[in-house]
């Protein structure tokens, strides 16, 4: 039972600050990111490389949020003036060339060969038994701390800023507010926040390949921060938890039902794929959201 | 002589083919309010696009407070305090009508990323005063029941006030007003004609679009006709109004 | 190098016939459509599955393949593209609801065909040799073949009502509309014309390489630098900037490793997006 809680928390819980990231771009300021799985990739590659050639953990963690930010930030300046769709192309190429880069730079990735035995925090301390209980609490940590930070933030006068442009960038400029600004900043700080979960995922998979950072990752978070009402954090923390169980329901059907694994994978993503489609088509506020709330439709 | 608070000069944008703006020039003095007509697709939402920034005129220069702000970006030219409503209202829907209000005020610390992590009291305190200048506006405009609403839920009417209020907020010295008289009743009319007085004795100056020739004559103390792009006529009210040409240049949207 | 700028234009090809379908749908829905890529899987498994299990012939096999993709492209219009377009919803969720088809489309092709790789049942074509360049007749036969079909467009785009209506729905809805174009119709078409282009450039692509469920996703990112190239929007744009990416990418082997080639098509898209966001012949 414990065993239990702990893989929710672990898993769901890593996803939630991951959705979180997206639920500040899209739900806040109504940015198309479409390459949200890149930061989380930098932030898991970052952390364990800067790790496992020495640089205490804290600060590789920190290099990885920074450098994440920075990226995010910088294909942001390159389309923000333009359409929007544009940031949604340019993202998800960016995570799909980061992916390649992973799997060809063998010198310094391992490639597909994958990265493991790097230092996890606190490892010697607590010992490998009861490892994942731990970690568990720290992710729950993390999240509650990213949580009021994203709260605070979207109840203060920026968090106001930032709704004002996603619900319409002309007012936010007339009243002399530099829109561009704000969703390079919104970019930057949600692109960090990823990192911080790929951080957090590598610890808890102990392993990383660059297949973890399938674009399909993305499309998890686009779906948990719909699923919860686009603009709301707790929502999105709920949609991270329904996902969760989804996963765990098919996979758990799957032990009674004789499929084979890539027609049972397969089956997955198509109800994945429905799942947005129907969302998009039939419920754009969420489980939760009220029409008057509804930040996509128009 | 009085100040002067803006002055465009000879300013020209076009679209494609035609030509919207014409060597236009305006002037506008300070505490003055300053009527703009003119038949439909005359250029005088496309003069208030170039003077806020909104679009890059062709030629023409645009001097606001003895600046020139033409090649501003519209956010900036907001902050020296030129601010312009928009003809069709453009309520932030999915916000409620005291947060569309808040988001006007000007030097807002709690609008740097940071400052609302570290400063908290300090936000909070600001974000009382605003919140008590927005009501203080909103009541002005009989607002203040629907400050919890969405300004989505609003009536065409009761947005057009907000639009106005909201750029209130800002403490602008020049007030670009679109037609803020369009979708209002007349009941409701009259009374806005009173709140734009006292703002005008309060030292704001404004440019009012409108069609409705009354209520522009209530109001302005100077009329500019366009037409075409062009200036057709400007000067004391009366006078311009009743010019032939301007009598013709509507005739002639109407054949 | 030639036999590099050959491999460039015949891949390039390829990405500007899709690019082209993309670029349309782009004007004239007025959405970036991110499950285009899967157009071309589906055009080229349609190709694969009527070549077996119909007797006849595989040039007839891909006549049908375009055809039904085509048609699949109408019925998808029917099912999700018009409810969200009726339903007023703008073109972010639209977006985001093609993602969705994109995922649906690629992992139901995995479970019918499985992920392995495939080939058309076809004999090994003969290289031969042109000026130094060795190119088999296949390769030939497809560059010719997509020219034809740019030659096509062409004609449709500029001679006929159809491609009339198009521009006129393009460049003001409302002013279409109320002219009396059947604008559903229009946007049918649309969808028709730019899928069927997607399913021939996805038989090609399978005939050079090879088929699996991934194979179109896994060019979206050059059809949308193409696209971006000539200006989004512009179908001619889109083939010239098709040709350009795909020898840029051929090129690039000759200094990078291989496996970094995509990541030029990237790299000319942030170029384009920071110096000439509106293309290289503008339009937009
Ligand atoms: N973004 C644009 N693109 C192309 N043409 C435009 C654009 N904006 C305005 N125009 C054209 O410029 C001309 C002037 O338009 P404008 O909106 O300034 O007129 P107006 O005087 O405000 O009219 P109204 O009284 O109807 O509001 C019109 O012919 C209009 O069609
Ligand atoms: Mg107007």
């Amino acid at each position: 039972m414990l065993d239990y809680l702990v893989s929710i928390a672990l898993t769901a819980g890593i996803y939630a600050i991951f959705a979180l990231g997206l639920n500040l771009q899209w739900g806040y300021a109504g940015l198309l990111n479409f390459g949200h799985v890149a930061f989380m990739a930098m932030g898991a590659y970052v952390t364990v490389l800067l790790s496992m050639n020495g640089i205490p953990l804290l600060p590789a963690v920190l290099a990885g949020m920074i450098l994440a930010g920075a990226a995010g930030a910088f294909l942001g300046m390159a389309t923000l003036r333009l359409r929007e769709d544009y940031l949604a192309i340019v993202t998800i190429g960016f995570s799909e060339i980061l992916r390649f880069i992973l799997l060809n730079w063998s010198s310094l990735t391992r490639g597909s060969f994958g990265l493991f035995g790097y230092p996890r925090p606190f490892q010697d301390l607590v010992g490998i038994r009861d490892y994942n209980l731990f970690l568990a609490g720290l992710v729950l940590a993390v999240l509650l701390l990213v949580y009021m930070l994203l709260e605070t933030l979207a109840r203060s006068p920026w968090g106001r800023v930032l709704k004002s442009i996603r619900d319409d960038e002309a007012v936010a400029i007339s009243l002399g507010k530099n829109a561009f600004s704000y969703k390079v900043q919104a970019l930057a700080l949600g692109s960090a926040i990823a990192a911080l979960s790929g951080s957090l995922l590598a610890f808890y998979l102990q392993y990383i390949n660059p297949n973890n950072f399938q674009p399909i990752e993305t499309f998890y978070a686009w779906i948990m921060v719909i699923m919860g009402g686009s603009g709301n954090n707790r929502g999105t923390i709920l949609g991270a938890l329904i996902l969760w169980g989804f996963f765990s329901t098919t996979r758990f059907m799957e032990g009674y039902l004789s499929f084979s694994p890539t027609a049972s994978s397969g089956a997955r993503m198509v109800l994945i794929g429905l799942i947005l489609i129907g969302m998009m088509m039939f419920r754009p506020q969420g489980l939760l959201g009220r029409k008057e709330e509804l930040s996509i439709g128009k | 002589m009085a100040n002067e608070v803006l002055s465009a000069i000879s300013v020209c944008k076009g679209f494609g083919g035609i030509l919207a703006l014409d060597h236009c020039s305006i002037r506008v003095e300070e505490g003055d309010i300053v009527g703009l007509i003119g038949p439909n697709g005359a250029g005088k939402s496309t003069l208030f696009d170039v003077i806020s920034g909104f679009l890059p005129p062709d030629a023409g220069s645009i001097v606001f407070s003895g600046r020139e702000i033409l090649g501003l970006p519209a956010y900036k030219i907001a902050r020296l305090g030129l601010v312009r409503t928009f003809q069709i209202p453009r309520s932030l829907m999915r916000m409620t009508v005291l947060e569309n209000m808040m988001l006007g005020a000007q030097g807002q610390a709690g609008e740097r990323l940071y400052i609302p992590l570290i400063r908290r009291h300090k936000v909070m305190a600001q974000e009382k005063e605003i919140r008590e200048k927005a009501e203080e506006i909103l009541e002005f405009f009989d607002l203040r029941r629907m400050r919890d609403e969405y300004a989505g839920s609003l009536s065409g009417g009761q947005k057009k006030m907000l639009e106005m209020a909201r750029a209130l907020m800002a403490d602008p010295r020049l007030l670009l007003l679109d037609e803020p008289f369009a979708g209002v009743n007349p009941a409701l009319a009259d009374r806005l004609i009173e709140r734009i007085r006292i703002l005008k004795e309060k030292g704001l100056s404004i440019i009012i679009i409108e069609h409705a020739i009354p209520y522009v004559l209530a109001l302005s103390d100077e009329l500019y006709v366009l037409n075409k792009g062009r200036v057709l006529a400007s000067g004391r009210p009366d006078a311009v109004i009743s010019d032939r040409r301007v009598f013709e240049a509507y005739l002639g949207e109407g054949a | 190098m030639e036999q590099l700028i050959a491999n460039g234009i015949i891949y390039g090809c390829i990405i500007a016939l899709a690019a082209i379908g993309l670029s349309l749908a782009y004007r004239i829905l007025n959405f970036a459509n991110f499950a285009h890529g899967e157009f071309l899987t589906l055009g080229a498994y349609f190709a694969l599955f009527f070549a077996a299990s119909l007797d006849l012939g595989f040039l007839f096999a891909c006549i049908l393949a375009i055809a039904a993709t085509a048609a699949f492209g109408v019925a998808l219009d029917r099912l999700a593209w018009r409810p969200m377009r009726s339903s007023g919803a703008n073109r972010t969720a639209i977006m985001i609801l093609s993602i969705g088809v994109s995922i649906a489309i690629r992992n139901a092709l995995i479970i019918f065909f499985r992920p392995d790789a495939l080939r058309f049942p076809l004999p090994v074509s003969q290289g031969i040799n042109i000026g130094g360049m060795t190119v088999t007749s296949l390769q030939v036969e497809v560059v010719l073949i997509a020219i034809a079909a740019m030659l096509l467009v062409h004609a449709l785009l500029s001679r006929s009502t159809l491609g009339k209506s198009m521009r006129a729905l393009a460049d003001n809805p409302d002013l279409a509309r109320i002219s009396g174009i059947n604008v559903d119709r229009v946007i049918r078409c649309t969808w028709a014309v730019s899928m069927g282009l997607a399913a021939l450039a996805g038989i090609m692509y399978g005939l050079i390489t090879h088929l699996n469920p991934n194979m179109g996703w896994s060019i979206i990112l050059p059809m949308f630098a193409a696209a971006i190239l000539g200006g989004i929007g512009n179908a001619y744009g889109a083939m010239a900037g098709g040709i350009i990416i795909g020898i840029s990418q051929e090129i690039s082997t000759a200094f990078l490793p291989a496996e970094y080639k995509i990541a030029v098509s990237f790299l000319i898209m942030i170029a384009v997006l920071l110096f000439r966001p509106r293309g290289l012949m503008g339009g937009g």
